[in-house]
Parts: structure tokens; sequence; C-alpha cells
């Protein structure tokens, strides 16, 4: 009888917390992202973000597809709105995991949406900004290749405003390729890949 | 904050779910074994079959268009859908009795709803506008700021050291503005037929006693403070808030950096002198401090300018701001210290020889503010300041010694009830103690004052819908050296008139007392009083900002005296009295032209007012009546320069011709002025810096000198005052090292 008790437990704690909502709510919502419906992904992340108060991936995710929609955005006033959403989750985020440098990352991409946004005014303001953060998450995380990969094309595109040569920073883009193919997420749904992007920039900065 | 307060909710519904679950624990582990399959069974079949409800509805904006893409679910779970294009939404969830529904979207409020999830079918839902998103009204009038952050930002922080005119003083970047008047020879603001000392600056919301360095005829003054510190300023030429007083004309709001970016040192190479600066951070705490010297020798040396320098301008001062987050609220200390001497022989039609003048000062400034947010809707501002400056004077044989010790504490609470309205309110008190020493040869005084105010204020924002907002405020005063109240109300309304265009009126009371120059020799006096009215336009898109602002001003209880100057036995009052009016126009682009980023200034101004020694009203010699600047920056991306042009012109000003009838009945010629500047990047982490004013070399004049006797055939020889040089050029080198090597001048550009 004790082990029949013990059999009903298990299958009441399996039936209420192992098949996990937030496993399957994750894997919604980058099922939708891939599906090219990111907006609808951000609302599922941001669903998660309030009922996982503790986690800092729905928050991060909501951010990062704030920050890379409003790259190409034409509408101003939405950009603005964008930007502004992904600054609210990237702080939520910020606040749940100490040293991070994804986030240091997402941070540095949110702020280069606003050098994007208007340069004159944002990209004097700031650019110092963002190398501090690329340079923190390079201390912190030096192998992580989105580190490695985004500070290279900050990097690229500040030598190539001042007219300096670009190529040393080739290397860099280079090492980043090989450390997506090597790289083992640090948990589940942690951020990872951008291992065909990193191609991309290569391609296109660094290509003969 | 509104994450913060669906967090909670969360928080406090997942902890309920946490103690059921619990609960039937308990129930299985203590029931006989039927009981616990029945149970079993029960919650399985729940689980599987039963309590599935679909929650359905539709979302629109307030006037019925549909919302695509808003956020619905049910707060604390996992349920929940988008809208689609017609707004409607539908989801099932497994949740039972009463949840509370969310739905979100930005640049609208949140809707929350708790009601029993049977409920929720077939809901109409309209989310009302948030008004504090981008696109409502502003209350602009009488106010121009030059902030990143601000939603209408007429000038950009950075602006203050690549406008070509200014030369790295924030005080020549507002001159710039619309409002002011350019009275060349002084260097201060002079507002809307103010006289300059009818302007106050404060920095972090703190009164600052002593913004400019001391100077004498002629030579105009700069404010004390490095730009970079400053990543906000709050130009206001009107009808500004009850929480500032002591002010006829206008206000001046700095505010410092809460955090900087980087550990940096900062090295500056300059013609006229040199500066160091290095900037620390750590976990929760930074600091910065900035020194500079300033000797203008070599320069007069090469350059040699109108007036017989003995000892050239030097300066040495320091500054320093310490930053610490303390739990929810941030603590900024600043302090700055600054030595001035010089010593020069200036031109006087009455004394061939020359008017010797020696000046030496010293200031100690310190600036200390906390800001706390006490919870979601209550927050808290303190802070103090505390002055000393000390001033010695040489001029013939006079010699003048005075010392200013000034403080001012404030308090300030602010109350969020809702988006749409909000309450702040605060005491402050100034005290100020000042005394002087006159002695020369014949005649030695000493004479001064002690000047206690308290103030208090209150002010509430209500935001009506994005299209029409108000400000009503109310500030109190009482100074405890003339033993008078006096009360100011201040209001503004502001309406949206279309998709980028709105409309503000403004009026205010404003009250402040006679300046030290009076007060030290008469304490019998009264506030001097003003008021105002505003009505300003704005429009704001793309880039560009159209404003105009017509405005009049009443004076009352204006200082006047019966000799020059004020001296001991002169009769003080506040007999005067004076009006000022007129419109200021100001258009800013940097859409049209590529790389190229301009303004253009212009104020018309009519003004007259009976004070000081004046017989009659009249004009007075700071007032003129037409100012127009233009600024271009354009940046060559090729030569990785900025290039940048200012023009100023204002039309003349008057003085008085004792040949002729009258009280300041003539006008001087018009002014011009038109300023050049080059920065060049040499690399990421150093700029080259030129500039030149007045590179036509126009001959200005800034008024006239008469003898105080007519000569032998009773007419009075005048003597033209100019500018001490016509035009002023400065090269500088200014590198950036910072641990990465790749943070660069862009900032200093």
């Amino acid at each position: 009888m004790k082990k029949l008790l013990l059999v009903c437990v298990v299958l009441i704690s399996t039936g209420t917390f192992a098949q996990s909502k937030y496993q399957q709510g994750m894997e919604k919502a980058f099922e939708l992202w891939g599906a090219d419906k990111p907006w609808e992904a951000a609302n599922l992340f941001e669903r998660i973000a309030q009922a996982e108060p503790e986690n800092w991936l729905p928050p991060f995710y909501v951010a990062q597809i704030n920050v890379f929609n409003s790259f190409g955005e034409s509408d101003k006033e939405k950009m603005i709105a964008q930007m502004n959403k992904a600054r609210d989750f990237l702080n939520d985020a910020k606040s749940l995991t100490k040293d991070n440098p994804e986030i240091l990352v997402l941070e540095a991409q949110l702020l280069t949406a606003w050098v994007v946004y208007d340069g004159q005014q944002y990209g004097m303001k700031y650019s110092p900004k963002i190398a501090e953060l690329y340079q923190q998450a390079s201390v912190l995380a030096p192998e992580n290749p989105r580190v490695v990969l985004g500070k290279a094309q900050w990097d690229i595109g500040t030598a190539r405003f001042f007219g300096q040569p670009t190529d040393k920073y080739c290397a860099d883009i280079e090492k980043a390729i090989a450390l997506f193919e090597s790289e083992v997420p640090a948990g589940e749904f942690h951020p990872r890949g951008g291992g065909e992007y990193a191609a991309q920039v290569l391609q296109e900065n660094c290509g003969n | 904050m509104r994450q913060n307060s669906v967090n909670a909710l969360t928080k406090s519904v997942i902890f309920e779910v946490e103690i059921k679950n619990t609960i039937q624990l308990m129930i299985l582990i203590q029931s006989p074994l039927k009981s616990i399959l029945v149970n079993l069974f029960t919650l399985l079949a729940t689980a599987w079959v039963g309590a599935q409800t679909t929650i359905s509805g539709i979302v629109t904006a307030k006037n019925g268009t549909p919302i695509e893409g808003a956020n619905i679910y049910l707060d604390g779970t996992y349920d929940g859908a988008s809208t689609d294009a017609s707004g409607a939404f539908s989801f099932v969830t497994e949740e039972e009795g009463v949840q509370t529904l969310v739905i979100s979207y930005v640049s609208y409020e949140p809707f929350m709803m708790a009601a029993d999830v049977s409920q929720m079918k077939n809901l109409k839902i309209a989310l009302r506008e948030d008004v504090n998103s981008l696109d409502t009204v502003v209350i602009s009038a009488g106010t121009l700021e030059a902030s990143d952050n601000s939603k209408v930002s007429v000038l950009k922080p950075l602006d203050v050291v690549t406008t070509a005119s200014a030369l790295g003083d924030f005080v020549g970047a507002l001159q710039t503005l619309p409002g002011t008047t350019t009275v060349a020879e002084d260097g201060r603001l002079f507002v809307r037929g103010g006289d300059a000392g009818e302007t106050q600056i404060f920095i972090d919301g703190i009164r600052v006693f002593t913004p400019y360095s001391p100077t004498t005829n002629n030579i105009p003054t700069r404010g004390r403070y490095s730009p970079f510190l400053f990543d906000g300023i709050t130009f206001s030429t009107g009808g500004y808030s009850a929480e500032y007083g002591q002010a006829l004309s206008s206000v001046l709001l700095l505010n410092t950096v809460d955090e900087p970016d980087q550990e940096k040192t900062d090295v500056a190479v300059m013609t006229v002198g040199g500066g160091i600066g290095n900037t620390q951070k750590w976990e929760k705490s930074s600091l910065s401090f900035n020194t500079s010297y300033i000797n203008l020798a070599p320069y007069i040396a090469i350059f040699p300018d109108r007036n017989d320098w003995d000892k050239p301008f030097e300066a040495v001062a320091g500054e320093a701001v310490y930053r610490q987050q303390l739990k929810g609220g941030l603590l900024k200390v600043y302090a700055a210290f600054d030595s001035t001497n010089f010593k020069l022989t200036q031109e006087d039609i009455d004394l061939p020889e020359g008017l010797d003048f020696q000046l030496k000062n010293y200031n100690f400034y310190t600036n200390t503010s906390y800001s706390t947010d006490i919870n979601d809707s209550w927050k808290l501002d303190a802070g103090g300041s505390f002055t000393i400056s000390k001033n010695d004077i040489l001029f013939l044989d006079n010699n003048i010694e005075n010392r200013e010790n000034s403080a001012h504490l404030k308090v300030k609470l602010r109350k969020r009830f809702s988006n749409r309205f909000k309450l702040s309110f605060g005491a402050e008190q100034f005290i100020t103690d000042f005394t002087e020493d006159f002695r020369n040869p014949e005649f030695s005084d000493n004479y001064g004052f002690n000047n206690n105010l308290s103030a208090v204020f209150a002010e509430s924002d209500i935001i009506f819908s994005r299209k029409f907002a108000l400000k009503l405020g109310l500030r109190g005063e009482y100074s405890d050296l003339f033993d008078q109240y006096t009360l100011s109300p201040r209001s503004s309304v502001a309406y949206k008139t279309g998709k980028n265009s709105q409309l503000s009126v403004a009026y205010g009371d404003f009250y402040q007392q006679p300046f030290n120059d009076v007060l030290k020799f008469e304490r019998n006096l009264e506030a001097q009083h003003t008021q105002h009215y505003i009505l300003n336009y704005q429009y704001v898109a793309n880039n560009r900002i159209l404003r105009a602002e017509a405005y009049r001003k009443t004076y009352d209880k204006l200082v006047t005296y019966d000799t020059e100057f004020p001296v001991t036995n002169s009769v003080i009052q506040n007999n005067g009295d004076g009006y000022a009016r007129g419109f200021d126009l100001f258009w800013r682009d940097n859409n049209t032209i590529k790389n190229v980023d301009y303004w253009i200034s212009y104020s018309f101004l009519d003004t007259e007012r009976m004070y000081r020694n004046y017989p009659v009203a009249a004009t007075p010699s700071f007032a003129n009546k037409h100012n127009l600047s233009t600024v271009v920056k354009w940046w060559i991306n090729d030569w990785k320069s900025q290039i940048g042009f200012s023009h100023q012109f204002a039309s003349g000003r008057t003085y008085t011709n004792p040949n002729v009838p009258g009280f300041l009945q003539e006008k001087t010629k018009a002014y011009n002025s038109l300023s050049f500047n080059w920065a060049y990047l040499i690399s990421q982490q150093k700029i080259l810096y030129f500039s030149v004013n007045n590179v036509l070399g126009t001959k200005n004049i800034n008024g006239y000198q008469y003898p105080s006797t007519a000569d032998a055939n009773g007419n009075f020889n005048r003597r033209t005052v100019r500018p001490a040089a016509d035009q002023f050029f400065f090269v500088g080198f200014f590198w950036t090292i910072s641990k990465d090597g790749s943070d660069n001048q862009l900032d200093n550009l």
C-alpha cells in the first residue's frame, strides 16, 4: 500500500510538473519564430515571462525579437516603441541574471539600433558605451561565439568609419564561426547558433 | 513598472496554486486507499477531460479600430494568444474559477479583468491609449529642452561643444536659441528683456549661487562648469514650474550624468592651456574628476588685444562627481573649485593713463543630491548645495574684498496616482551670508547682510488624454530679511492640434529679491515681481522642429536708486516697473540635407523699464529689438571632419548721448559675427579642433563712453567701446585614453 501511495504521488507529480508547460511554451515560441511569426513568438515569450518570473530567458527573447526587428523597421515611431519595449524586457532579464555575456551583447545591439535610428545624435552618445559592453562581455566570456562575432562586427564598423584597415578582425569572425560549430549551449533554451549569420558577415566583410 | 505589478500578481497566483497542490497531496496521504483512488481519478478526469474553457473576444482601440498582435493571457498561467488582423482572439484554458485576464499592446495601457473564466466569452475590449507614449502632448510653453531623452529636444547636449561660436561654454550655445539677446561684452544670459541676474541656474535641481566666473567691463564671462558632466539641459525662457523660484526671467536646469559610460583618461592641450580628466567605475559607484589650467598670456603675446594686460587671465579649476547607487536610489556628490586672477589697464575717457583693475576670485561649490523611488508611486528627491565665493578687487586705489557663503536645502516628493494624474510638492531653504570691505586712502567701510528665504511649492500634472494636458502649480515664499510673504500661482495647458503639432498657453507670477549689489546697502526693500503670459505653437516631425512663441511680461517693484550705481548713501527703493513683449521663432532641421544639421532662431523684443538710476522708462542697453542666429554643422565623412558655422546678428543697442536731450535715446550699429570651427578626427581617440570667432573681422561696437564733463565748447567727445579683440583663434588637441583602445573621441565632436 505504501508503494501504491508512492506511485500515486509520483503520478500526480509528473502529471503536474514533468511535462512542463515551460518547455512546451518555449518550444512553441521558437517554432513560431522559425516560421517567421516573430510577433506571435514575442507575445508567447512575454506570456512565459510573466508565468516564470524568475527565469531570465523569456524576457531576454522578448527583448531580442524587438531589437532584431528594429533593424530595418522603416516606421520611425514603431522603431522607437520596439526599442523601448526591448529596453523594458532587457531590464527585467538583467535583474534575474548577473554578469551574463548574452545580456551584454543584446544591450550593445539595442544601443546599436539607436545609432542606426539617428547616427548623428546617438552615434556620438552610445559608441563608447557599446565598446564598453563588448569589452565587458569578452572579459566574461572570451569563447562565446556571439560575443566574439558582435565585437568583431562593431570593431569593423568603427575601423571602417575611421578609414582604418579591417582585415585584422576577419580572424575574429573566423574564430567565431569555429566557436559556433563547437558550441555547447549553456542550458536548455539558452541562446545558441548564429553560425550561418557569421558566415554571411565574413562573406560581406572579408570575402576576397 | 507595469511588468513589476504583473509579476507581483503572478507571484501571488503561483503561491496559491502551490498551496492548492500541497493541500491535495496532504489529503491524498491522509485518506484511505479508496478515497485516494477516487481522488486520483477525479483529478485525472478534470485534467484530461473536463473543465476546458474557451476564452474569446475582440480587442479594439477606443475608436473601434481592431488591434492586431495584442497579447492576451491569463495572468500567471501559460494560457494565452495573440489577436489576428480583425482583433479577434480565442484560446483554451484548463484554469477554473476567478482568473485575471491581461491584454497588453505597445503604446496602450494594459487592460486587466478579474472574472470567472466561464464568463470570459465574446469579450469586447477597447484599450485606452497610454499617455506615457511618445505622441502625447507635452507642456512646452516657455521651455527649450536639450536632452537625449526628452520628447522634444531643440538642442542636444553635444551641441554645446560643436556650436562654432560657443567655444565649449554651455551659455554660449544657449545664446543661439530664441529668447536670448546678444550682449557680446557680457557673456551671461539675457532673456526676453530681463537683466542677466534674472536667470537662475540649477544643477540636479539645486541652485548654483555664483554660476559665472567674475570678470570686468567689456570682457565676457564664461559658465564655470564643464559641459561634459551634463546630459540634460532644460532652458526655460518663461512660465516655468512652481518648483523654481527667485528668477524673474528664466531658469536653466542642468542634470549631471547618472552613470558614466566607461573608465577613461582625457587629456586636452590647447592654445590657452590644458586639462586632464579621469573616470573610475566600480560596481555600484563611479568617480569622475576634471582639472584645467587656463592662461591667456602666450595667446595675448602673439595676438595683443585692446587691453593692456599686466597679468593676463589665469584660471585653475577642478571638479569632481561621485555617484553611488544605494538600494533603489542614487546619491550624487558634486564639487567644484576654481580660482581666477588677472590684472589689466583699460582705456577710460576720464583717465588718460587708463583704469587699473585687478581681480582675484576663489570659488567653491558643492552639491549633493539623492533620488529614490520609495515605492511604485512615491519618489523622493532631496539635496543641498553650499558655495563659498571670495573676491579681492583692486581698481585705481580702491580695494574691495567680499565674501559670499550661500546654501540651499531642498526636499521634494512626487506621487503618481496614475499615468494621468501626478502630484509633486516640496520645501526649500536658501541662506546667504554676504560681507564686503571697502577701503581707499580716504574712506573705509564694512557692510553685509544675512538673507534667509523659505519656500514651499506644489504642482499637479493632469493628463486628460493624449491630446490635452494641464499643469497647475503654486509657490509660496517667506523672506526673513524683508519679513515678506509672496504667493506665485503658475499654470499651463497644452493641446494637440494635429499629429505633429500642438498649442500651449502658460501663465505665471514670479518673485525675486533684489541682487547682492543692492542688498548690501539697503535691506528695507521687497521682492521684485513679474507676470508672464505665453502662447506657444510647436511642430515636430522627421527631425524637424518649428517653434513659435509669443509672450508678454509685466514688471513691478523693480529696484531704483538715485546714484550712478548703488553706494552706501544711495536712496534705494522698489519704485521701478516695466514690460517686455515679443515673439520667438525657432527652426531646426537635420533631415533635408544629408549630413547637415542647422538651426535658425529669430527673436523680436519690445521692452521698456524704469529701474536703477533711470530718470524715465527706457529700453535698457542690454536689450536689442532683433536677434537672429544661424548655426550650421556639416559632417564630411571623407575628411573625418565636422565643419561648423554660426552667425549672430543683433540690431543696435541703446546708449545715452549727453550732447542731445534724452536718455538711452540713441542706438549703436548692428552686431554681426560669423564663427567657424573644424573638428578633425585623427583616430578613434584623438581629435584636433580649430575655431575662429568673427572670421570676417567685423568691427563691432559694444557701446560708447562719454566723459563726465564737457570740453571747452560744451561738447562731450565719446570713446567707442569695442570688444577687447575682434577675433579669437583657438586650437586644441584632445585625447581619450580608455581600456580597450577602441573607444573614441566621437563623443567630443
